[in-house]
């Protein structure tokens, strides 16, 4: 019964219920899931006992593989095989370029804003392969918990733009996921490491990742973890490392990288990353690479070298921990503890630099790669509804100013970076021409003065403001970011009060349209899927037409229908409450839907008559007319 | 938490009394009580309706947090509670030796490269700087109680050339630092 499941706001039906909720840290490299069982947190493993799903996609013609099957076939088949597929989400086509002239890809050219990639498979873009990555990790969460999901929490970089927030949802809408939150990767970090910890103060979580960067300074106090500042580098992470030292290596061999194949390209990546992993353990790293040709190239990767070609990146990652310490107003000395994440902060000269800039030994007693997993699940397993006590809180900030065009190509900054969200921010504006009745707003993201320098987020056309005299029209445009970082407007004439219509065009991210006809063409929804669903959707449309029709005649039914006309709608709707229970088939439904709607049309019409003959009462017909 | 704080002041909303200098260590900590209450995360299982209200209600008290904590900000805000809105205002004349002093100061920060250690002195304007606005504080405070409005404004449009000084100091601060690093 409906009405005895009103339950007060925050407490779920049943106490004791649990409900799970799992943690995905969708990273560059690798990927993985946790939950929260029996009050531990911990990651998944799938049937191998591996719990890194290698962050790898191959799209061969007979079917798709992912995580470590898929890497297997980097060298062989490295066209159709996707890796660091995070770097180019939320990113357009002019932005490959700025990714590294080395992506081993074909792109196919289309007028879509989003690069997509040639595969055997078809084309595919960033986020259609993200989520196929995510389909894996749900289902090694279905398997391991035997039962269903309330939803996922899934990390992002703290400094992921808007676009890249929500390709990222995209993706997780695409991979039949329900995103509880968007969570930023440093703050998953500081929940797992200060409850674990029990540590209360100034944190710095340092996250250096396959392909991002983050910092955020943080206060933990009793169980809220309140973020102070963030910054970072969405492009900046230990794959560039291993592009250096793959860089060192051709040119050491004499050769020049445009003439290698993309499969000789991803085997010297490959040996330069085992190189770089190397270098934790030992002092140098020995390089044999077998080219083309049957040529061998060794070498001898040492330390120093190691250092001078990483010591540029790593300066950048303290450039931007400066940054953050003084958006915070923190001193260095007030930092209590260093929490280095990611499993970049394994190459100890990253330790090494970071140790000297804080100047305090970094943490690094936590797994680097599971933390932020970790992190995701506790909070998934508080928003399902499964901390009682409610005692966990965690508050972000905007990583980015948020601004609009102005005139000139400048941008105005309308909220701050460090901006403690969700947020919102009215700002008003005005016409410039007699009767115009549309305007658009350009949003774009980003610290620097000039528009071509801030990353263009969208651009919103608002419509449907009643004209007015040029300058005298007052359009308040509402900026709202959410808790996941995501911005929406709204648009209202405050003179008349209509709101305005919002259209949204996003600069690199795919259109609502493009998003639905990939989830209606998703392998997810298999034909008999598809059936159910649309069944479910008619039931719906069933209950709320019967709703309709029944408090309709509860208000006016005697006075305005003939007996014969009464018995007729009667008929009908008992028709279809019976259908609604019994009809197997979504057709079948919406004909007898279809048969309520066809015997009522009459008295509708004469309802929605009347209903306009009483708005008119007592005002002239000009009246209306007017605009 | 009730709807009442749609229609509280921003102090009235940290249950703080309206100052030029409030607590703000008390500040933070009722800004964490009250998001505890309202924060989105803790309506995640209710109606979408609910849903808004929470975004809403924590939307608030972000702004009204980031306004109290900056000092330019909070000291607008106080004029405005007294219905003299500042942003709206066209009549921005400046007292002549006041602008006279902040021409000074911005040669001095152009040309602070040529100094034998530009760090040392950017850390010293800013420390004067900063003594400058606590003392603007001060000032406005005095003309404040003294219902002096207008006196105040002037004192506001001061600290706000001070404070966009202040950025341009550590702009270039951060600036040097990366060519250094």
């Amino acid at each position: 019964m409906a009405l005895l499941q009103i339950s007060e706001p925050g407490q779920s039906t049943k106490p004791h219920e649990h409900k799970f909720a799992i943690g995905i840290d969708l990273g560059t490299t690798n990927s993985l899931v946790a939950t929260v069982r029996s009050g531990l947190a911990d990651t998944l493993a799938d049937v191998n006992g591996q719990h890194l799903l290698p962050s790898v996609v191959q799209y061969a013609a007979d079917g798709v593989l992912v995580g470590q099957e898929a890497k297997d076939h980097q060298v062989a088949d490295s066209q159709n095989t996707i890796s660091s597929i995070k770097r180019l989400m939320g990113r357009g086509i002019s932005d490959l370029k700025i990714l590294g002239d080395n992506l081993p890809y074909a792109f196919s050219t289309s007028d879509s804003s989003v690069p997509r990639i040639k595969t055997a498979a078809g084309d595919k873009t960033a986020i259609e392969i993200s989520a196929d990555i995510l389909k894996v990790l749900k289902q090694r969460g279905e398997q391991t918990l035997g039962d269903k999901l309330e939803g996922a929490v899934i990390t992002v970089p703290a400094y992921f733009d808007d676009a890249q927030r929500q390709a990222t949802k995209d993706a997780a809408k695409l991979a039949g996921l329900k995103v509880l939150r968007l969570l930023n990767e440093p703050t998953a970090a500081a929940v797992a490491y200060g409850l674990d910890s029990g540590a209360e103060g100034i944190v710095a979580v340092y996250d250096l990742g396959g392909g991002t960067f983050d910092v955020s300074i943080m206060q933990l106090r009793q169980g809220v973890f309140e973020v102070l500042s963030t910054g970072g580098d969405s492009a900046l992470g230990g794959d560039d490392f291993d592009h250096a030292i793959a860089e060192w290596v051709i040119a050491q061999a004499g050769l020049n990288a445009n003439d290698l194949s993309a499969g000789t390209l991803r085997l010297i990546l490959q040996e330069a990353c085992a190189a770089k992993e190397n270098l934790s353990q030992h002092n140098q790293s020995e390089i044999t690479i077998k080219f083309e040709e049957s040529q061998t190239w060794f070498g001898t990767l040492t330390r120093d070298i190691f250092q001078q070609l990483i010591d540029p990146m790593i300066k950048k990652t303290l450039m931007s921990c400066r940054r953050a310490l003084r958006d915070a107003e923190i001193e260095k000395h007030q930092v209590m503890d260093v929490v280095m994440v990611g499993g970049s902060t394994r190459t100890l000269r990253v330790r090494e630099l970071v140790g000297e800039f804080f100047d305090t030994q970094p943490r690094v007693d936590i797994d680097p790669d599971r933390v932020v997993a970790i992190g995701a699940a506790i909070q998934a397993n508080a928003l399902a509804g499964n901390d009682p006590e409610g005692n966990l809180l965690l508050m972000d900030v905007l990583p980015l100013s948020l601004g609009i065009e102005t005139m000139g190509g400048l941008a105005e900054k309308i909220i701050q970076r460090n901006t403690p969200i969700p947020v919102s921010k009215a700002q008003d504006f005005t016409t410039y021409k007699d009767g115009q009745t549309a305007m658009a707003v350009h949003i774009v993201q980003g610290e620097r003065e000039l528009i071509d320098d801030c990353r263009s987020l969208a651009r919103f056309e608002l419509r449907g403001f009643p004209p007015h005299v040029a300058g005298s029209a007052r359009i308040r445009v509402t900026f709202q970011v959410d808790a996941d970082g995501l911005l929406s407007v709204t648009a209202r004439e405050e003179n008349s009060g209509v709101e305005a219509s919002v259209e949204v065009k996003p600069s690199y991210g795919l259109q609502d349209s493009e998003i639905e006809s990939m989830l209606k063409a998703s392998m997810e929804y298999a034909a008999e899927d598809k059936d159910a669903r649309s069944l479910r959707e008619q039931q719906v449309e069933a209950d709320r037409v019967i709703q309709a029709i029944d408090a309709a005649m509860a208000d006016d039914g005697s006075v305005m229908l003939s007996d014969n006309e009464k018995a007729l709608i009667i008929e009908a709707r008992g028709k279809l409450q019976a259908a609604r229970h019994q009809a197997t088939d979504s057709q079948e439904l919406k004909s007898v839907m279809a048969n309520l709607e066809k015997v009522s049309a009459a008295y509708v019409a004469k309802r929605m008559n009347a209903s306009v003959q009483k708005t008119m009462a007592g005002h002239k017909v000009e009246e209306f007319n007017n605009d | 938490m009730s709807d009442l704080i749609f229609s509280q002041n921003y102090f009235e909303i940290f249950s703080l009394d309206v100052s030029t200098n409030p607590d703000l260590a008390l500040l933070n900590e009722n800004n964490r009580a009250l998001q505890r209450l309202a924060h989105p995360d803790k309506f995640a299982n209710s109606s979408e309706a609910e849903k808004r209200l929470a975004m809403q209600k924590t939307s608030l008290i972000n702004q009204a947090f980031n306004t109290l904590k900056d000092p330019a900000l909070r000291l607008q805000y106080m004029l405005s509670l007294k219905g003299i809105d500042m942003n709206a205002e066209t009549d921005t004349t400046m007292n002549g030796a006041f602008l006279m002093d902040q021409m000074e100061l911005r040669e001095k920060i152009s040309e602070v490269r040529s100094q034998s250690d530009p760090l040392d002195e950017l850390e010293k304007i800013s420390k004067d700087l900063k003594s400058s606005s606590a003392n603007l504080i001060i000032e406005f405070d005095k003309h404040y109680q003294a219902d002096d409005l207008d006196t105040g404004r002037e004192v506001i449009r001061k600290l706000q050339f001070i404070n966009k000084a202040q950025r341009e100091v550590s702009e270039l601060t951060e600036q040097l630092e990366d060519e250094l690093l």
